[in-house]
């Protein structure tokens, strides 16, 4: 178990199931973003605009420069002063909540929805300290949670709440979900995917492409078990889809080339696909920091204007 | 390839365990629930042609491992090429018997044997022992070389030789070098009458060679007999032919003179023709003669020598009261100029016929007297002549008489007739020393004995005391007793095959071949007789005292051959093979010092297998590329 004093620092470096077991959501996604945000050399940006929109607590990492120093010293309460420019990049996280998610190849590991649900917490908590507005859409067979984008930081603890709510369908819409987050966002914005993309290719990349052709920055964040990479049981058995009920039985030893080779050639695919359709993509391994993909979220963030 | 442990092949059975895995694969009961299951199907599909190849492939390799264990568990040997061999005691049994002579396609058949020995040869090496065994008994080991100038320097034998015993002999020095292969190489023409009792060779490997090719139609003079023994002087060659097919040109020589010659016709139905051909000689004393016939393919057996005795006619003084029978026979006997009738009993070179009280020199041919009375002054008269034999109890009541003729030389006298009863007969009791023949029994007495100089019969030569007067074979016995074995001590013929064993006769010293005055001095009782077909003459001293007749075995002019199967069961071993190709023969010579264990290259073989079956479900490097896929 990290110490308290790691956690402070760099909680996003951790072994994510052990992290994980310390406290819930929002705490996990409170010391991985705070972690995170230390490990950031500082950004070039000097970005907040003149143009006040509103007062908030400071938080580790806020640029002193933007604490409301009277109040600091008429009430004693550390604010800092929020610009309404800020606020201009909407982003939304697509969440996929169905079936297959809840699956993992390891007690010892996450499943890819807890380790999906924590990455979307902790994604949601960086950008509104970098006065985003944040929305979250969950979806499996359908819809099942649409949360407008907002900046304000209650509006964080509104979208963890939501992150309890239900799932597990035997489908995923991520076509359905991409469309309804563009209704939500009007302006262009940021648009991230969280998903083990055990669905159509064709579906996601034409809403990816629905989304690009109105603006929208797209990030898929693909999320593997390791155990769906490798294959790595043994002996002779009889694998059942969770979501589909498709029924393959196989001999892993004999298989396991082949899987391999099949999986490397789908993930080829879905780069391209995504890459064709404007869009940047990237596989995670739920054994891997929640650090590596929140990079890759914050990286995305940080191409945008 | 053969096993050491074959029971173990059993464990083959376990390569249906793969097998069955690999065609009940599919009927799988544990479930999995797998999220990416529609990876695991689109990998099926998309690389079924190669999965079902390595499935295959690993089936075999599966197989082929268990199959490779449970050979490597049976302990195979197998003879491997280049392999060499080891240390083999080899021993080489030519047959070289006369009918090895014989000219097949224009060479002789043992020619063909001695090459096949000779390139046998050629495969020894340094560390083999090697031996060569003739069919004469002829041993001979050391180098190779030694052994291979052996085999060029043998000649075939003038009769049959023993190849069993070679055979047996053989096997003895194999098993005797204490070397890891033992090995008899036996080469022979498959001569049926050669192989007529089987052989025990125990655990040594025998490998057979047998011409393969026919023998040729021979003709053979089989027997050449002077009938009777004694001619005094008149007689007959008796002669029988062996050969069908082809008549053929003989000649029939008496002392190096021509007696006859003539065309044997070839006969219909049997194989062999006799000729009976009378002469009277004008030699006298023992002489050699032989019949000869045209050469054929066999020349050994076209020359057959006889031996004879030339003499006068012996002069007969037969008493009065010798009985009807008796003297009837004489008559009958100086009638035909076979006999003379002496003026008294005394006078050299006569012959007494008679009671035994009535006779008074030898030789003589007696009996007991008609009258008991008289049989004391008979046993008397006996003893008077130097006779071993005195007349004892009359014997009463009809008893069977049988021929026992006990000599190892025909010196005359035998009885040759059946139906001949005793009804009155005398004890015959041996008294004193000296060497007698008994010619009849009657029950388990003797009833008819000779010994130097006399023939004693136990019953009066008359109805009243035997049947044997009145029986055809009567007059000839007589015939033979008075002319063959008491006219003179000529000594008698042996007839022996070459180097068969002899008895010495009448003490003789030493052999003198015929047509030679070179001797070969007799050392034991028991001798060897010459391996040249000939006739010899026994000597003692200076005097001819018999004659020793060599001729070869009338069986080996039969050259009908045993087919493999029936050669191969001629010998009782564990390890027996026959060939008809001197190749194969060849090839299976030292085969089981050359067997090399296969243990080792087996289980590298599963070994190998189970190391392709690893390199077939092993999938690392595929890992490795990936987890290249996903970010770190």
């Amino acid at each position: 178990m990290p110490p308290a004093a790691a956690l402070a620092t760099r909680a996003d470096l951790f072994d994510p199931a052990s992290l994980a077991a310390l406290g819930r959501i929002e705490l996990i996604a409170r010391w991985v973003v705070d972690g995170f945000i230390t490990g950031l050399h500082r950004s070039p940006r000097k970005g907040f605009s003149v143009e006040f929109a509103e007062f908030r607590p400071y938080m580790p990492g806020d640029d002193p420069r933007y604490v409301d120093w009277k109040i600091v010293a008429r009430a004693d309460r550390w604010v800092v002063k929020q610009f309404e420019e800020e606020t201009n990049l909407r982003a939304t996280v697509v969440l996929d909540v169905s079936r297959s998610m809840q699956w993992s190849g390891s007690p010892a590991r996450l499943t890819k929805l807890a380790y999906a649900e924590r990455l979307a917490a902790a994604i949601a908590l960086l950008l509104i300290r970098q006065r985003d507005a944040v929305g979250l859409i969950r979806f499996d067979e359908a819809v099942r949670t649409s949360i407008p984008p907002r900046a304000r930081s209650a509006h964080w603890r509104r979208i963890v709440a939501a992150l309890d709510g239900p799932a597990g369908g035997r489908d995923s819409r991520a076509g359905e979900a991409l469309a309804q987050t563009a209704r939500l966002i009007r302006r262009p914005g940021m648009i991230v995917l969280i998903s083990d993309l055990l669905m159509d290719v064709a579906d996601v990349d034409r809403a990816v492409r629905a989304l690009r052709a109105v603006g929208h920055d797209v990030t898929v964040l693909h999320l593997m078990d390791p155990a769906e990479r490798d294959l790595p049981m043994a002996g002779e058995a009889l694998f059942v889809d969770p979501e589909s009920g498709l029924e393959v039985p196989a001999s892993v030893g004999d298989v396991r080339g082949a899987y391999r080779a099949t999986v490397e050639a789908a993930l080829a695919e879905w780069r391209e696909t995504i890459a064709a359709a404007g869009g940047a993509f990237e596989t995670f391994l739920t054994d891997q920091p929640f650090g590596v993909p929140l990079r890759r979220a914050f990286a995305a963030r940080q191409k945008l204007p | 390839m053969s096993f050491l442990a074959p029971l173990w092949l059993a464990l083959a059975g376990a390569a249906a365990v793969p097998l069955l895995i690999h065609l009940l694969r599919r009927r799988i009961g544990v479930r999995v629930e797998f999220p990416a299951a529609r990876y695991l199907a689109r990998a099926e599909r998309e690389h079924s042609r190669r999965l079902r190849l390595r499935n295959l492939l690993l089936m075999v390799v599966r197989v082929l491992a268990v199959l490779c264990v449970a050979l490597a568990a049976a302990r195979p040997v197998a003879r491997l090429a280049g392999a060499g061999h080891a240390p083999t005691a080899l021993a080489i049994v030519l047959d070289n018997s006369l009918s090895t002579a014989a000219v097949v396609n224009g060479r002789p058949v043992l020619d063909r044997l001695k090459a096949a020995a000779l390139a046998a040869l050629a495969d020894a090496t340094g560390e083999d022992r090697v031996w060569l065994v003739t069919a004469d008994g002829r041993v001979g080991g050391g180098s190779v070389a030694t052994v291979r100038a052996m085999i060029e320097r043998t000649e075939p034998l003038a009769g049959a030789g023993r190849l069993g015993d070679a055979v047996t002999r053989a096997a003895s020095l194999a098993r005797s070098a204490g070397l890891g292969g033992r090995q008899v190489a036996v080469l022979t023409d498959g001569q049926a009458s050669t192989w007529q009792r089987s052989v025990a060779v125990g655990d040594v490997h025998v490998s057979v060679y047998s011409a393969d090719s026919a023998p040729p139609e021979n003709h053979a003079v089989v027997a050449a007999t002077a009938r009777p023994g004694h001619w005094t002087p008149r007689g007959a060659v008796a002669t029988r032919l062996l050969g069908r097919g082809d008549s053929v040109a003989y000649r029939i020589l008496i002392a190096g003179r021509t007696l006859a010659r003539g065309i044997a016709p070839a006969p219909r139905d049997t194989l062999s023709s006799d000729l009976l051909v009378s002469a009277a000689p004008p030699e006298r004393g023992w002489v050699a003669g032989s019949v000869e016939l045209a050469p054929d393919e066999l020349r050994g057996d076209d020359v057959r020598h006889f031996a004879l005795w030339v003499g006068p006619a012996p002069s007969l003084a037969v008493a009065d009261d010798a009985g009807p029978f008796v003297l009837g026979a004489v008559d009958a006997l100086v009638q035909s100029g076979r006999a003379t009738r002496a003026a008294g009993p005394g006078g050299s070179g006569v012959v007494s016929v008679g009671p035994a009280d009535r006779v008074t020199r030898l030789p003589a041919l007696l009996a007991p007297p008609a009258d008991p009375v008289r049989l004391g002054a008979a046993n008397r008269a006996l003893e008077r002549l130097g006779v071993p034999w005195r007349f004892g109890a009359p014997r009463r009541g009809e008893t069977a008489v049988r021929s026992t003729d006990s000599s190892g030389a025909d010196a005359g006298g035998a009885l040759h007739a059946r139906d001949v009863a005793a009804s009155l007969r005398y004890v015959l009791i041996p008294s004193g020393a000296g060497a007698s023949d008994t010619l009849a029994a009657a029950g388990r007495e003797p009833w008819i004995v000779g010994g130097a100089g006399y023939v004693l019969v136990a019953s009066p030569l008359d109805v009243s005391a035997t049947t044997f007067p009145i029986r055809a074979a009567f007059v000839p016995w007589v015939a033979e007793v008075l002319t063959q074995r008491l006219a003179s001590d000529a000594g008698a013929v042996v007839a022996a095959a070459p180097g068969g064993l002899v008895e010495r006769l009448s003490d003789a010293d030493a052999l003198e071949p015929a047509g030679s005055v070179e001797r070969i001095p007799i050392a034991e009782d028991r001798f060897a007789a010459p391996a040249r077909p000939g006739v010899y003459f026994f000597v003692r001293g200076t005097r001819r005292a018999g004659a020793l007749v060599v001729n070869p075995e009338p069986e080996e002019s039969l050259l009908a051959r045993l087919d493999r199967r029936e050669l191969a069961r001629r010998f009782e071993g564990q390890q027996v093979a026959v060939f008809g190709d001197v190749a194969a023969w060849h090839d299976a010579l030292f085969t089981t010092a050359a067997r090399r264990p296969l243990l080792l290259p087996f289980l590298i073989g599963a070994l190998v297998a189970l190391l392709v079956e690893s390199l077939l479900t092993w999938s690392g490097p595929r890992a490795s590329a990936g987890r290249a896929l996903v970010a770190g």
